[in-house]
């Protein structure tokens, strides 16, 4: 008999091993996922790259291409974007712009999150409870809510679009255009924005910091100023520093806030440019542009990765830290939450008030001409041309198309998160398990207008180009990395042993899944559908590449109203930050998951 | 090697009460465990007279300073109280040297440099960790965190060292060879040591007296045989020793006469004073006190077996209760094997069945 197995063995032929690897539903979903998001990222890239040396319709307004023929080979494009007497205006000032810009945000998140981090976990702050919910807020809401807020206020009609704003009104104060339109509100406000992600990693590290470690040294005759110096922040250094990549990361391919607030003075960053190039139809420059965006955007990330990884990095440092002596603030506890209060209500209530305000005046910025016509009125258009916002079809069709894009996009990428999570966490440590889990994360990395420019590129070559089928395709992939970590993390959690025990007793593989897998961590793969769900209906930079001039979202009405419906603008965005925010709390509530809790960006 | 006294010292969290009106008096030169199951307010104690938690009411000495007081108002700051403090999870910082942990403490101390170098080089012989010097904690194994964590702690000198659990994240091996060198280390050390622990074991071997608490009151204070062989209640009986003492119902009659699992027996306590009043008791039978032997007086049946190699704990059934044995040597008894017991010695305790306190110690002879 062991003769026999010694022989056998070498024997085993390969047709066995294929027959074996087939047989297992994982293997088969690893290779699936494998090929489908391989194709999906390097495809994209190499038809970014063809199409940069192509000659488009367009460009052949271009003296040089005068006569050539569309889609013959040329370096034009990448001449003219890097070394010609244009590449300033196109490339090197929006780099310039965007590199500024998202380094002052950056700046400006992590002082103030890391502030208000700070505060919460290490003082004896008043109304830490309110602060820690509403703190978060504006990192909920839709990332232009700020800014569209910021034009709402402090708008004067010296500047931008001649009308009165909140602050003007009130006070008459005017400011400079300088302090509403370009790269200062531009800064502030994406610090802004991104403040509450700032808050939630440093005040992850400081809550989850042994308290230990400062009362060692406090027991070791350091004073206070010493630990913070020499103890907590060398401790959550790292964290600061990948803090800092990611928000400097996000600010780079933020779209939306430049859009609105760079104003008439040419304050332009790459995003806003690589739009411009394609509604321009320069497509080549505009895919340079993307390609630049996907290098910039994997190199800080590269170098955040070193970060975290190095030698020194104590981000998971953990213990018991239950017993913690606050630091005491005495008068300063209430001056610090007044002042927080104040900061908390502009970023997260006022911008609601204004656009409810705003929506409801007949003259914009004047409170003294209330009415309700561009919400309810249904008769003969209004002066911007539209109904009121209910009896507007525009409204109504863009709130279908979100509702059908978004549900679509939670549905694959729950369900395929859920299958990528299951065949990682069975094969795990293998190669494919791990090419499979880094490939469903890669879409995370992606700047998301890049990634609307890639697929623009995928549409006109698969002749998808404006049909929904592209968008739901595009924020699938996008919203993956979301479903998929759920995924992993909730297989992850569960013991082979209990799918062992059906398998034992020849339950098949749906049902397996369906009966035993499925309902024990229920929770956590909803919280995989719904993530995608709610961050698809706040989307814009990732779409409005693809459906402009074909299939208006929500969010992509909004950016088209924005210059021409003052009004119905502000409705429309009150709808939309209500819709969200109303979601993702009903999304909390059922499931524990939140925008905030995902995987950041 | 100043002396601790913990005057009707109150801990409030809220509602809940962690330490009601707790009263210690800590000798110099003493090694005391706070002895309890978890939540019991033991460590609380430990970090309110470290000053690390602030008492609700109360007043504390460290030698002839008073550095809490809630009447006066006094509240001397930890760094201030001249102590030493070892974490369960050693708190080591983990952007530090092994060489920079141990001397954070003396730059605070404004040592000079070479001074400095001179006792860390010290430490590092006595805890035999010289090799890790220039290594990041992250780098090192548990035990080896731990001496570290212990010299950063002694570098100083402190003249009182409190420990909270500082073993309980050893392995087994590890936590018995580090209970030796700690005793050894108080009686090279001369300072006072307070050490927290749940683990009765630990607490026997190593302190010169136990303070065994419950949900947040001191249950008793004594040397650690005392707490053994003398409990002050029930609570502190069942807590120490393993495998637990038996408790057992009985019924007194004709004042010294006892019946309990069919069993009549008569009781003489050690100190006449403490005669039994009541008619319903409990008694405490540790089990090296129920014994297996030939010519027993009970008739009983093994119920299962339990040898260790030195010694075996046999289950004894006995009119349908099973009572632990501990038997010197190895014994292998078949299941359901008829055995003769006797109950030896003068220490069989006889607690009060309502208040749980222990009313008499003595003698109990079958009848």
């Amino acid at each position: 008999m062991a003769e026999m197995v010694i022989n056998t063995r070498p024997k085993r032929k390969l047709i066995y091993r294929v027959r074996d690897f087939v047989t297992k539903p994982e293997n088969i979903i690893l290779l699936v996922t494998v090929v489908v998001l391989g194709f999906f990222t390097i495809y994209p890239v190499v038809l970014l790259v063809s199409n940069t040396l192509k000659v488009n319709i367009a460009d052949l307004f271009y003296p040089e291409l005068f006569g050539k023929k569309v889609g013959s080979l040329t370096t034009f494009h990448w001449r003219r974007m890097l070394f010609s007497d244009m590449s300033a205006t196109y490339f090197w000032v929006p780099l310039k712009n965007a590199v500024v810009m998202s380094l002052l945000a950056s700046i400006i998140a992590i002082i103030f999150g890391g502030v208000v981090a700070f505060l919460i976990t290490r003082t004896d702050l008043k109304f830490k409870k309110f602060f820690s919910t509403v703190f978060i807020f504006p990192y909920i809401m839709p990332s232009w809510t700020i800014a569209t807020f910021w034009i709402n206020f402090f708008q004067n009609p010296k500047i931008g679009n001649y009308q009165s704003g909140m602050l003007y009104y009130l006070t008459g104060i005017t400011l400079p255009e300088k302090f509403v339109y370009g790269l200062v509100p531009c800064a502030i406000v994406l610090g802004l924005h991104y403040a509450p992600f700032a808050y939630i990693l440093i005040g992850g590290i400081l809550r989850n910091m042994d308290a230990n470690l400062e009362e060692a040294a406090t027991i070791l005759k350091a004073s206070r100023a010493k630990i913070i110096r020499k103890i907590t922040l060398p401790i959550v250094l790292p964290a600061l520093m990948s803090t800092f990549l990611l928000v400097f990361s996000s600010s780079m391919s933020a779209y939306a806030v430049p859009q609105f607030l760079g104003g008439t003075g040419g304050f332009r960053v790459l995003t806003t440019t690589l739009k411009q190039f394609i509604t321009n139809g320069w497509y080549g420059q505009g895919y340079i542009m993307a390609i630049f965006m996907i290098i910039f955007g994997l190199a800080i990330l590269g170098i955040n990765q070193r970060v975290t990884g190095s030698r020194k990095n104590f981000t998971t440092v953990t213990g018991k830290s239950g017993q913690i002596s606050y630091i005491k603030l005495g008068v300063w506890k209430w001056i610090a939450a007044v002042i927080l209060i104040i900061v908390c209500s502009f970023c997260s209530f006022m911008p609601l008030v204004s656009f409810a305000l705003e929506s409801c005046t007949m003259i914009p910025g004047d409170y003294s001409t209330l009415t309700l016509k561009f919400w309810i009125d249904p008769g003969y258009p209004l002066q911007n041309g539209l109904h009121g916002l209910f009896h507007e079809t525009q409204v109504w069709s863009a709130f279908r198309n979100s509702l059908v894009l978004s549900l679509s996009c939670a549905l694959i990428a729950g369900t395929v998160g859920i299958l990528i999570g299951y065949a990682v966490s069975k094969r795990r440590g293998s190669r494919l398990a791990k090419l499979a889990d880094n490939l469903a994360f890669l879409p995370y990395l992606m700047p998301s207008m890049a990634m609307g420019a890639a697929f623009l590129a995928i549409g006109s070559a698969m002749g998808l180009s404006k049909t929904m089928a592209l968008l739901v395709l595009v924020g699938a992939i996008k919203y993956l990395p979301f479903a998929s970590r759920s995924g992993i993390n909730a297989m992850l959690q569960l013991s082979g042993e209990i799918e062992e025990a059906a398998l034992i007793v020849n339950v098949p593989w749906y049902k397996r899944m369906l009966k035993i897998i499925f309902p024990i961590q229920k929770s956590t793969f909803i919280s995989g559908y719904l993530l995608p769900f709610t961050s698809c209906m706040r989307e814009l930079s990732l779409f409005t590449l693809l459906s402009s001039g074909s299939i208006y979202l929500m969010t992509t009405l909004l950016e088209y109203w924005q210059i021409w419906c003052y009004q119905s603008a502000n409705a429309l965005n009150l709808l939309i930050v209500v819709t969200v925010l109303a979601i993702n709390l009903l999304v909390n509530k059922l499931t524990g998951a939140s925008i905030d809790k995902g995987v950041g960006g | 090697m100043p002396e601790i006294r913990l005057e009707h010292v109150t801990k409030r969290f809220e509602k809940f009460v962690a330490v009601d009106d707790l009263n210690l008096h800590i000798d110099e030169h003493d090694f005391i465990t706070l002895l309890g199951p978890s939540g019991c307010g033991k460590t609380t104690t430990l970090r309110m007279i470290a000053g690390l938690e602030t008492p609700t009411e109360g007043r504390i000495t460290i030698g002839d300073k008073v550095v809490f007081d809630a009447q006066t108002g006094i509240n001397v700051s930890p760094a201030k109280r001249d102590i030493g403090f070892l974490f369960q999870n050693y708190a080591l910082w983990p952007h530090m040297t092994v060489y920079q942990n141990i001397a954070f403490g003396l730059e605070n101390l404004k040592w000079k440099k070479e001074d400095i170098k001179a006792r860390v080089q010290e430490m590092l012989e006595m805890l035999r960790i010289e090799e890790f010097v220039g290594r990041y904690p992250a780098e090192l194994s548990g035990g080896q965190q731990q001496r570290v964590a212990i010299a950063r702690t002694l570098a100083p000198k402190p003249q009182v060292l409190f420990m909270d659990e500082p073993l309980s994240n050893l392995d087994a091996k590890l936590r018995s060879e580090m209970r030796t060198e700690l005793k050894r280390l108080h009686s090279d050390s001369n300072s006072t040591f307070v050490y927290v622990t749940h683990d009765q074991l630990e607490a026997m071997t190593l302190a010169t007296k136990i303070c065994l608490m419950e949900k947040g009151v001191l249950q008793q204070y004594d040397p650690p045989l005392t707490v053994y062989s003398q409990p002050a209640n029930r609570f502190v009986a069942d807590f120490v020793g393993n495998p637990t003492m038996n408790f057992i119902d009985a019924r007194v009659t004709d004042g010294c006469v006892m019946e309990f699992l069919g069993i009549k027996a008569r009781f003489t306590p050690n100190d006449a004073s403490e005669a039994i009043k009541a008619s319903e008791v409990v008694l405490g039978i540790r089990p090296e006190f129920f014994t297996i032997c030939e010519g027993g007086k009970i008739k009983a049946t093994a119920y299962s077996t339990l040898p260790s190699g030195m010694e075996t704990t046999v289950k004894v059934k006995l009119a349908d209760e099973l009572v632990s044995s501990v038997v010197f040597g190895a014994i292998d008894y078949a299941v359901d094997q008829p055995i003769c017991c006797d109950i030896i010695g003068n220490q069989i305790c006889v607690f009060d069945k309502e208040t749980t306190s222990r009313v008499s110690i003595g003698k109990l002879e079958v009848l």
